[in-house]
């Protein structure tokens, strides 16, 4: 009770302090009268009397300085004080105060930034219910095993969803392309998201005849329907079909993906065999039923395995889903990106160091030149903790005052973050600075200030009051602050050559990257998708006129040199594959039948992506004929790999449900269809090329005939942007078919590289950041250094040292620590660059080239860095030098 | 300065406190300076009082609420603070004067040459 009524009468202490002060004072003041007087009255003289009892009292300040401690709250109150006293220094020295709080808010900054990142993605739980029990395999599976599992789990509750299933929506203005998600009946309930209006799937829906429902995104909504409250309920065309709408998404539901514009039922039907057991690959999630662990659940996968491939009327390969896995849906959707983050924070990360190593630098010789009034503070009886506690306040108010700064920068700068990286991030439109990003700032910035504030305190504090007070300076005690500066400038060089080797090796990758050969010509093509309805094409021989009539429209336009059409262009991501029957290749029991990526194309387009015919002939006209002769053509390293040593021209492949074998009359050079390292994509083992015409549809089996194609236009250099023209004549032809994704053939390619861009411009930022600090830094100490070397200079020159003598001494300084600095460096990178060999391509992790290239520039940096004070030493007068103290 | 001070024999708080309601109970109303000098006096001169370290403690008493003070008038017409016991303080005084006792019996107990324990 007694401390708590000491406490409040101290809290209170802490106010009306000048009323307090004035009586502590006249306390002292009587305290020493009445002293004063007994001494007279024992016979001292006055004087002697006076310093008697000022003794007695042990010195009125630090009396009152006690006294005071006692008196309010002490830390509180102090530190009221200190901020005052803070804010007055930093407003007393612009020029220091505006490079430290720069130098923090680009540290603080910057991985505020990135957290945001990490934070929106990684650790931001999804928005579902109890998100933490959703799981995802890690294979994809077909439907028929999908119905297997969904039907068989105990463990848990599974769904399943196609990755995107592209519509056209017609009976509006324009018809339009849209991506959409074809879903399980129970896919919302188990991941726990309702509408926004209207309801989900009912249980029948996914039946034929029932099955016309659709909901629409909020996104969608609001784009192509204004908004209408009154579309629930109406029917929309989509690919022909009327669907009923029966909801709309709340906003923030961006699922499987944020391109998702809508989803229907999944249509699961047995009967189509091949669609159901074999073509339609979709992502299989669920949620644990109660109780469940994810452990049970991966053991319970494991013994599905074989109960899946008994259900197949054929015989998969043994070996088909062996490595499915079961993560946290959180880590199945964020996937590579991870490492990829992680990286990037580790980056920034080194950069705060350097910046946090700049600040501490510049407080040391800030602290250096204060000592007088630090050992005067001393004097006054400022204890040495009372100190300390001070300077942290300096350095924790640049650090409050840089990291407010740098979370506006990093608000700024994470609107250019999310518009530099790749589309495809998972979770991107989830990036905000939220409570959990501010906190993070915050602890950041206290971290930081206690980091570079604390050794300079630490040193300041220990100045010996007497002989600073005599001499104004303390050679000793500044050797000490000198090394612990130069470690800090030679720590900051080896930071800053890991991150410019890193930002090195991701460029060097990325160039290598972009300069990769496709296999094919990328400039002056245009592409566009062209996608009638299926149904259009369900007459025979309608799709086919529509297309030639298209491709002769285009080719007639001037400007329009050439006109080709594929079902697939290369790094966009469509594929169709075929399991296929390939002549003289038998398929080993229990291995996997060849799977082959089928480019369906028109004769020109071969010639017009220039992709080379190595041998035999290419397609004609006559190849599209009804009663024409099946024929193919076969990659290069498709044709190696199951005929190798043969001669390929001649030899037959067919789809594994076809009965008439396909004859290659030519071999055509390799393209990447997968990205700019791979041909094709792992799944897939060859590819081959198939006319456009009445065969090409047959071969795909039940369907009828490829309605998505995807037209490219070889235009002349003036008239890329072709695109209108192509949208009016499609028009013209025909006004239910959608023109989308208009692009040139460049724009793809790019986009297949722009995760690696992205990532290689965001560590090239920080690399350069971290050299433009590491140079500032190395600046500041040389030119201290220089500062407190004036009198020896001045020695030296009076000595008869040449001015270049002098230059060398102060540059050769400065070379050393950045030869100490680089050589810790490159150790470091090679240790660290290893974690990043992922996002490397065809370059080393310990690319010899990049490591030296790096290490001359940090020491044509750290030089220049030091030339202007070197040069200032070189011009000292040494008279002038001499008597400098 | 401030670190001669702690050379001598210093007056730990904990008693200082005491010392100061004992002397405040046997004098009644006093300001610092005469509380300084009369425990000087007591201790036979052989507590060297750092006069400066009796104002906090007076202080810390005043906030338990264990004395109280006022300004009045020394006995040659000089301003002074008087501190005074309150009742609390006076409680507070038997108890240390108690706890005080007893601990010194205790230890006087150990400190005694060997017979006291027959």
């Amino acid at each position: 009770m007694r401390r708590v009524r000491a406490w409040f009468s101290r809290l209170a202490g802490v106010f009306g302090k000048q009323k307090r002060e004035q009586d502590l004072s006249a306390e002292m003041e009587s305290h020493l009268q009445l002293h004063i007087e007994d001494n007279l009255r024992s016979g001292m003289s006055q004087a002697e009397a006076r310093r008697e009892a000022k003794m007695k009292l042990g010195g009125v300040e630090q009396a009152k300085e006690n006294y005071r401690e006692r008196r309010g709250l002490p830390l509180l109150e102090t530190l009221f004080q200190d901020m005052r006293y803070a804010i007055r220094m930093l407003r007393k020295n612009p020029g220091f105060t505006t490079i430290a709080v720069l130098t923090l808010a680009l540290g603080i900054g910057a991985n505020t930034a990135i957290f945001s990142l990490v934070n929106g993605v990684l650790l931001r739980p999804l928005p579902f219910r109890n998100p933490e029990r959703l799981v995802g395999m890690t294979s994809y599976y077909p439907k028929g095993p999908f119905v297997v599992m969904r039907d068989r789990s105990q463990t848990m509750e599974i769904i399943a969803n196609s990755d995107s299933t592209e519509f056209n929506l017609t009976g509006v203005d324009v018809p339009v392309r849209l991506t959409g998600s074809s879903v399980s009946l129970n896919w919302f309930r188990v991941l726990g998201a309702g509408t926004a209006m209207g309801r989900t799937f009912e249980e029948g829906e996914d039946q034929p005849g029932k099955d016309s429902v659709v909901i629409l995104s909020y996104t969608l909504w609001q784009r192509q329907f204004r908004g209408d409250r009154d579309i629930v309920g109406h029917a929309i065309l989509l690919d022909g079909v009327s669907r009923e709408v029966v909801g709309v998404m709340p906003p923030d539901f961006r699922f499987p993906s944020p391109k998702t514009e809508l989803w229907v039922p999944l249509h699961l039907d047995p009967r189509t065999t091949g669609d159901y057991w074999g073509s339609s690959y979709m992502p299989i999630l669920a949620r644990l039923r109660p109780g469940a662990t994810i452990e049970q659940a991966r053991v319970e996968l494991a013994s599905l395995r074989p109960q899946i491939l008994a259900a197949y009327a054929w015989r998969m390969p043994d070996d088909s889903w062996k490595n499915a896995d079961v993560q946290l849906l959180q880590e199945w959707l964020v996937g590579e990106f991870r490492a990829k983050l992680v990286i990037l924070l580790g980056a920034v990360g080194l950069l705060l160091l350097i910046a946090c190593a700049n600040v501490a630098n510049l407080l040391l010789a800030r602290a250096t030149a204060r000592r007088k009034e630090i050992a005067l503070r001393k004097a006054l009886g400022a204890g040495r903790w009372r100190l300390v506690r001070q300077l942290i306040t300096e350095s924790m108010l640049l650090a409050m005052i840089g990291g407010g700064l740098g979370l506006g920068a990093a608000v700024y700068g994470l609107k250019i973050l999310k518009a530099t990286l790749p589309a495809d991030m998972p979770r991107l439109t989830d990036v905000a600075v939220d409570g959990r990003v501010l906190l993070f700032t915050a602890t950041l910035a206290i971290l930081t200030g206690l980091v570079f504030g604390a050794m300079p305190a630490n040193g300041a504090s220990k100045v010996d009051l007497t002989k600073t007070l005599r001499t104004g300076g303390d050679k000793d005690e500044s050797q000490g602050t000198n090394r612990l500066s130069r470690s800090l400038v030679v720590g900051e060089v080896a930071v800053a050559a890991v991150l410019v080797i890193g930002a090195g090796l991701l460029v060097k990758s990325l160039w290598k990257l972009s300069n990769a050969d496709t296999g094919f010509h990328q400039e002056y093509i245009l592409t566009a998708r062209v996608t009638p309805n299926q149904s259009f094409c369900a007459v025979a021989g309608r799709c086919q006129a529509f297309y030639e009539d298209l491709l002769n429209r285009m080719r007639a336009l001037p400007g329009v040199k050439g006109a080709a059409a594929v079902n697939g262009l290369p790094l966009s991501g469509t594929w169709e594959t075929v399991p296929s029957d390939v002549e003289a290749h038998t398929v080993a029991p229990g291995s996997h039948v060849p799977m082959l990526l089928e480019r369906v194309i028109t004769p020109e387009y071969l010639r017009l992506m220039g992709i080379p015919l190595l041998k035999g002939r290419a397609f004609t006209d006559a190849d599209a004929a009804p009663n024409a002769e099946r024929v193919t053509l076969i990659s290069k390293s498709t044709a190696e790999r199951y005929w190798p040593g043969k001669d390929p021209i001649g030899m037959h492949v067919k789809p594994r449900w076809m009965n008439d074998w396909w004859t290659v009359v030519g071999v055509v050079g390799d393209v990447k269809e997968n990205s700019l390292v791979r041909n094709v994509p792992e799944w897939i083992d060859g590819e081959v090329y198939m006319p456009y015409g009445p065969h090409a549809i047959q071969g795909r089996g039940n369907e009828s005939a490829p309605a998505e194609l995807t037209l490219l236009l070889r235009t002349s250099e003036s008239q890329i942007q072709i695109g209108g023209e192509l949208q009016s004549v499609v028009a013209e032809l025909n006004r239910e078919v959608p023109v989308s994704q208009i692009q040139t053939l460049h724009g793809w390619v790019s986009e297949a590289a722009a995760g690696p861009r992205s990532t290689a411009s965001l560590f090239s930022i920080f690399a350069a950041l971290a050299l433009a600090l590491g140079a500032v830094g190395i600046y500041g100490v040389i030119s201290y250094s220089v500062a407190q070397r004036t009198r020896e200079i001045g020695i030296r020159m009076a000595l008869g040292a040449r001015r270049q003598e002098v230059l060398l001494l102060i540059v050769g300084q400065s070379a050393r620590l950045a030869l100490l600095g680089v050589a810790t460096g490159l150790a470091g990178a090679l240790l660290l660059t290893r974690l990043m060999a992922s996002l490397l391509y065809g370059v080393g992790a310990s690319d010899p080239a990049t490591y030296a290239a790096v290490a001359i520039l940090l020491l044509v940096v750290a030089l220049a860095a030091s030339f202007l004070p070197a040069r200032r030493a070189m011009r000292l007068d040494p008279a002038t030098a001499l008597r400098h103290e | 300065m401030g670190d001669k001070a702690n050379d001598k024999k210093d007056v730990w708080q904990g008693t200082l406190a005491l010392m100061v309601l004992k002397t405040l109970q046997a004098m009644g109303p006093l300001h610092g300076y005469g509380i300084a000098r009369r425990i000087e006096q007591t201790s036979g001169d052989l507590l060297a009082v750092n006069y400066g370290t009796l104002y906090p403690a007076l202080l810390k008493l005043e906030q338990e609420g264990y004395i109280r003070s006022e300004w009045g008038f020394s006995d040659n017409n000089r301003k002074a603070k008087y501190y005074k016991l309150t009742r609390a303080g006076r409680k507070q005084l038997n108890k240390e004067e108690r706890e005080w006792e007893e601990t010194t019996a205790i230890l006087a107990r150990f400190l005694a040459p060997g017979e006291g324990r027959s």
